[in-house]
Formats: structure tokens, sequence, C-alpha cells
């Protein structure tokens, strides 16, 4: 198949796949509205592990919106035989490619958020946003060289983690125990 | 030849996948380490050489040998050497600097393997064709840099990257969107290809795709920290370790200014604007104009006005590093109003030319002076562990050389002759005087004033009078001197010696805004 004949097919085949079955198209557009709602509605949360929620949800409905860019009535594009499909009735491959690669992608995010959120946890003792609040002044940046490096031993509920991101060097005692005073 | 095109991407993920395994090394590992950094820098420079003087322009390279519009494709043009160029060089001052400058533990357990992957990031968003792939790219840049801002993972830290990795989750969401709808309407994800299509499209059926671009645009702005998208800024910065401050505002931020020159000016400048709004035959760019230009003065005035409160150097430098991206958008913005009506070609040689070249020569002046400063700062929190402004002071006395890179940082961003500051503030106020244009003068003016402030107000604070008591107890380890001292030296030889800088990014402006020349490059095959 020459370039400029792959070149019409791909572009046909969005505005033909969505002649074929507006109901379809209908129902996924209502869903996808739906997602972004409540996805922007759990980012909106105070609570941390909401927001993870809603920035999950919000990239799923966004890798759907994605697949329906390609046209969702098409059948699938395989090249039989020889015999060309007719490019009205195929699904434009391509889109779904991309959201493999993007779902990849969202699945390392999320995991990172998550992990992150337990960190915050821990070094701060909540994980609502309100409440995270300045760090007293002597930690952060400055507690690098601080002498009080080797404060009080982690007791209570924070477990201190050892293996992680290379934090054990600076903050032996970790805060997560500590229930940090907002104000 | 043109394999040379892949040469730094390649480098820089082996030197990533080297270093996992050398952890009980340690030695070994940051000699690698450094070892790939030198190797980038030969691989770049090797690749600038070949597209300025051996290729006319460009080197195309076909991944997989696909063909053009329907693979991904790599190219380096003028444009993209030199931000490899400025990347190179603070990537390998910045290695220099982890070597001593990031605790022990820290370097032996992740942060030589992610930084490196983060110059993979950086390298494949400079070179991509291809729109999906730059979002590739960012993601693995982004994916790196997360890691790196909670580095030290202490209270302030992770809640810093608290806010910078959901801010930049939401933006690739976005992103995401912006692409999907640019394939479902243009029917391509090549940019040279969405070039050639969009410059046929009649203008009555463009403004679905003008939607579509301004997403994709407030994403970039996301990347470059521009207002109304800077929150995520000052604490990124603040809570980054010393080298990867340096990076993420020296080579990061101008990714997002990179996306937001190739996207305008190569693919959205051809397509027509529907008649109405901006008047008869207009382009994007007649949109994106004034928006920059309110964008430019946003960043000039909250950047500038937030470093003069700050009590510590580095929250100074973050607020500034927001001021002086808005120094970059500035000529940019002017740039974009001058480009003529649709269907017209843009001159090789007159104010658009300039304008991009003003905000290339500011960019690569930031990247060295604002990484300087914060090799500066990280030194000076290394040694003493703090940098509030109330615990410096008298460090010009203690440690000369590293005051004077110090200044010489601050003069070159306030713009004092012959550092190479001087010529980018001397463009982008000649942008503003040719374009006749009294707002753009005086908001370089203010912003330059304000510079002066918070500069003056550092320098007084900090490096000026007796010596403080921590100050005077510290000694600084001298691999940091040596590092803030060569980018010193080599920002004053960048201003002496100025022509190079300003023939590599005039040519960089030229092939910015030479959409046929890159259609051609980009779809007459690989030579």
């Amino acid at each position: 198949m020459t370039p400029t004949a792959l070149s019409t097919v791909f572009t046909a085949i969005p505005l033909q796949a969505s002649a074929q079955s507006p109901n379809t198209q209908f129902v996924i557009a209502v869903v996808l509205g739906l997602l972004f709602a409540i996805g922007t509605f759990l980012v909106l949360r105070r609570d941390v592990v909401r927001v993870v929620w809603g920035i999950a949800i919000i990239s799923q409905a966004t890798n759907m919106y994605l697949v329906t860019m390609g046209g969702i009535a098409g059948s699938v594009p395989i090249l039989a035989h020889g015999a060309t499909p007719d490019p009205a009735t195929v699904s434009n491959p391509l889109v779904q490619a991309l959201v493999l690669t993007a779902i990849v992608i969202g699945f390392g995010t999320t995991a990172f958020a998550l992990v992150l959120t337990y960190r915050v946890y821990e070094e701060h003792g909540t994980i609502d946003l309100a409440e995270l609040g300045a760090a007293p002044p002597e930690s952060g940046v400055s507690a690098m060289t601080d002498s009080s490096i080797d404060g009080p031993e982690a007791t209570g509920d924070g477990e201190p983690v050892t293996d992680d991101d290379g934090d054990t060097d600076r903050h032996g005692g970790p805060a997560g125990s500590t229930e940090v005073a907002d104000d | 030849m043109t394999d040379l095109v892949v040469a730094p991407l390649l480098v820089a993920l082996f030197t990533a996948i080297a270093t996992l395994p050398l952890r009980s090394a340690q030695r070994v590992q940051q000699a690698v380490s450094v070892f790939g950094g030198v190797l980038y820098l030969v691989a770049v420079a090797a690749l600038v050489r070949a597209v300025r003087v051996d290729a006319d322009g460009y080197l195309v390279y076909e991944l997989s040998n696909w063909e053009a519009p329907f693979g991904i494709t790599l190219v380096a043009d003028d444009l993209s050497v030199l931000m490899l160029g400025l990347a190179a060089v603070v990537s390998l001052a910045a290695l220099v600097f982890s070597v001593r400058g990031i605790p022990e533990v820290g370097q032996r357990i992740s942060y030589h393997p992610l930084y490196h992957l983060m110059v993979v990031g950086i390298t494949g968003s400079f070179l991509t064709a291809d729109v999906f792939n730059l979002f590739v790219w960012f993601e693995v840049m982004l994916m790196s840099s997360y890691v790196l801002v909670v580095f030290y993972s202490g209270p302030d830290e992770t809640r810093a990257a608290l806010h910078y990795a959901f801010l930049n989750l939401l933006g690739s969401a976005v992103m995401l969107l912006a692409i999907g709808g640019l394939y479902a309407t243009t029917g391509t994800l090549n940019m040279a290809d969405m070039a050639e299509y969009l410059a046929t499209v009649p203008a009555s059926q463009t403004t679905p795709v003008l939607g579509l671009s301004a997403l994709l645009f407030a994403v970039f702005a996301l990347k470059a920290g521009i207002v109304p998208f800077q929150f995520w800024v000052p604490d990124a910065y603040r809570a980054a370790p010393a080298p990867v401050a340096a990076m993420l505002a020296g080579v990061v931020k101008k990714v997002g200014v990179y996306a937001i020159v190739r996207l305008l000016f190569t693919v959205f400048s051809v397509a027509a604007l529907p008649p109405g709004l901006f008047g008869e035959n207009a382009t994007f760019l007649a949109f994106y104009g004034p928006v920059l230009l309110v964008m430019a003065i946003g960043s000039v005035v909250v950047g500038g006005l937030g470093a003069v409160g700050r009590e510590d150097l580095d929250g100074l430098l973050a607020y500034s590093s927001i001021g002086q991206v808005g120094f970059i958008v500035l000529p940019l913005a002017v740039a974009a109003s001058a480009v003529p009506g649709a269907g017209a070609e843009i001159p090789r040689e007159g104010l658009v030319t300039l304008g991009i070249t003003a905000a290339l020569v500011y960019s690569v002046n930031h990247g060295l002076a604002k990484s300087l400063l914060f090799f500066v700062s990280g030194a000076l929190s290394r040694t003493l562990g703090t940098v509030r402004f109330d615990a410096l002071g008298g460090v010009s006395e203690r440690n000369p050389t590293l005051a004077g890179s110090f200044f010489v940082g601050a003069l070159a961003l306030i713009g004092i002759p012959p550092l190479s500051g001087f010529f980018g503030k001397l463009l982008v106020f000649d942008v503003g005087a040719q374009a006749g244009s009294t707002v753009v003068l005086a908001v370089a003016l203010a912003g330059a004033i304000l510079t002066i402030a918070y500069f003056t107000l550092a320098w007084s604070r900090g490096f000026w009078g007796p010596p403080s008591d921590a100050v005077a107890g510290a000694s600084v380890d001298r691999s940091f001197v040596l590092v803030a001292a060569v980018l010193a030296v080599s920002i004053v030889v960048l201003g002496v010696g100025f022509g190079p800088l300003y023939d590599l990014s005039y040519a960089g402006a030229q092939a910015a805004t030479e959409t046929q020349g890159y259609v051609d490059a980009v779809l007459g095959g690989s030579q």
C-alpha cells in the first residue's frame, strides 16, 4: 500500500465510523463526560488518596477518549490474503497502540503517586491536604547537615522505611510518628 | 551520518543502565556516571557539528526505518542542537557537582540512574518530530524528576513533590486529550505532516485545531512554569537537591520553551484562523501573540515581586526563574504577533526571527547563569546546612571564588556587559523597540529593575559584610567552587565572544520558522 493510500485510510476513518453508530458514540460520550466529572470532583478533595483516585480516573477517561478518536464501530484492520479491507469499515488501530503506551505510563505514575502519598503520611502524619502546612523551619533542605539528624527514634505507627529513595541518610527518625503540628 | 541523531539518546540511556548494577562500587559508579556525562557532551558536539557543517541544517533519523508520516521520526535541526548543547553543558556540570553534593547513600541507591534517565527524556523531547512521542519523552523526563524532587523525602520535600507530581500528572492527561483530538482532526501525529496538512485546510474549518493546540500550549506552559501555571515552581526547586534544581531551572524549563517554539512557530504558524476575531487572513499566532504577552507580563511581575520578598537564597532563585522565563516569553510574544498572514512565508530575516533569536539567547544565558546560582546555593546549603539570609553573610570574605561566581551569575541575569546576559537583555529590548511596543519595553524595564533589586538584596545580605558565625567556621568543598568557577568563566567567555552563540541562535530561530524546510526534510524521506 502506498503512503498516500494509507494516509487516506487513516484520515477517512473517524468520520466514516462515527456515521455508522450514533448510539454507541452517544453512550460513550456521556460516559466520558461522567468519568471526567467524577475525576475532577475527586481531584478537588482534601484527602490525598482521593486525589490520586481522581487522577487515575481522569487518565483512564483520557485513554477511553483516545480509543474513540480512532472510530469504535469498525472491524479489525487485517490485510487477509492480499485483500485490502475497505477503508470505510475498519477501525484505526494506531490509537489503540497509543492507548497501550499511555496505560503503561499511567500504571507507573499511579504507583508512584500512591508511594508518594504513603511517604507524605509518614512525614506529616496526615493525608489531609489542608493540614500538611509548612514544616518546622529547621527541617527540609537544611536538615542535610543539621546536627539533629540522629534525633529521637521512630516510635509508634510510622514504620521506618529503610530502602526508599535514599532517605535513610538524612532522616534517621521519620517524622511519621511525631504528628506534625500545623500551626 | 544520520545515526548520529540517536547518539546522545543512546549514550544517556546506556549510562543510566550501566550505573544501576554498580551500587556496591561507589567510586566506579560515580566515575561511570561522570564519564557518561562527558560522552554525552561529545555526542552532542558531534551532532552539532554534523548538523551545522556537514548536513544542510537537518539530520533525519527514522526509527526502525518506518517511513516518515507513519513511523516515529527524530530530527536534529539548528533549534534542537542549540537546546541539546545547553542541556549537555549544564548536565555535565550538575553531575560533577553531584559527586560531592549528594549524600553518598542517596547516590548509591538511585541518584545516578534517575539523573541519566531524566537526561534521556530531555534529549528525546528536543529531537522528536512526533507529537505522541513528545508525550512519551515528557513522561520519561517527568517520572525521573518526580523522584529527584522528592529525593531527600523530608516533610517539605514530600509536600513539594506531591504538588509537582499531581499537577504534572493532570498536565499529562490534558496533553493526551489534545494529542488524541489533534490526531482525529488532522489525521496525523507527525509534526511535519501536520504542518503540511494544516497549510491546506480552509480557514473556516480550523477552529477545533485551535482549541486543541491551546490545550497543548497550556501543558507546555506548565512545564516551563509560566504564569498562571507557576505554582509548583518555588516549592519544587527548593525541595530538589541543588544539582537537580539547576537542571530543572536550567534545562527542563527550556524543554517547555522549546516545545512552545517548535509547535507554535513550526507547526501552527501555517494554520489560518477563521475570519472574525483577529481580522482577515490571520494565522494561529495572531491568537497566541496576545496570550503569550499577557503570560510574559504576569511571569515577569510575579517572579520579580516574589523574589524580592524571599528570606532564603534558593527561594529567591526559584522565584527569579519564573521572572526570567517571562523574559524568554516576552520576545516570543512579539515574534508571534509579527507573523504575516496565512499563506505568506515568514521572512528569513525580520522581527519574527529576531524575536525567537532573543528568546533562544536568553534561554541559553538563563540556563547557564541560573544553574550556576543554584550550584552556589547548593554549595552553601551543603556546607552550612542552611541558605536563609539571616544565617548567611560575608561569604565574599570567606570564599571569594565562590562569591565571585555568584556575582558573575547574578550580573549575567541582570544583564551587565560583557557577560552573555547583556546580549540577551539587549536583544529583548531591541525586539520591543523594533516592534514599537511601549508595553513590552515597560515590562522589560520593570523586570530588569526587579532583577537588580533582588540580586542586590541577595548579595548584600548573603555575601557582603562581616562573615556570620556559621560562614566563618565553614570551608566549602573544592569541587563545588570549581564547578561554579568554570560556569562563571564560560558565561564571561560567551559574552566576550558572543558571535558564535548569536549565529547558532539565529540559525535556530530560522529553523523554527522555516516550516517548509522542516516538512521537506522530514517527509522527503531519509537521505
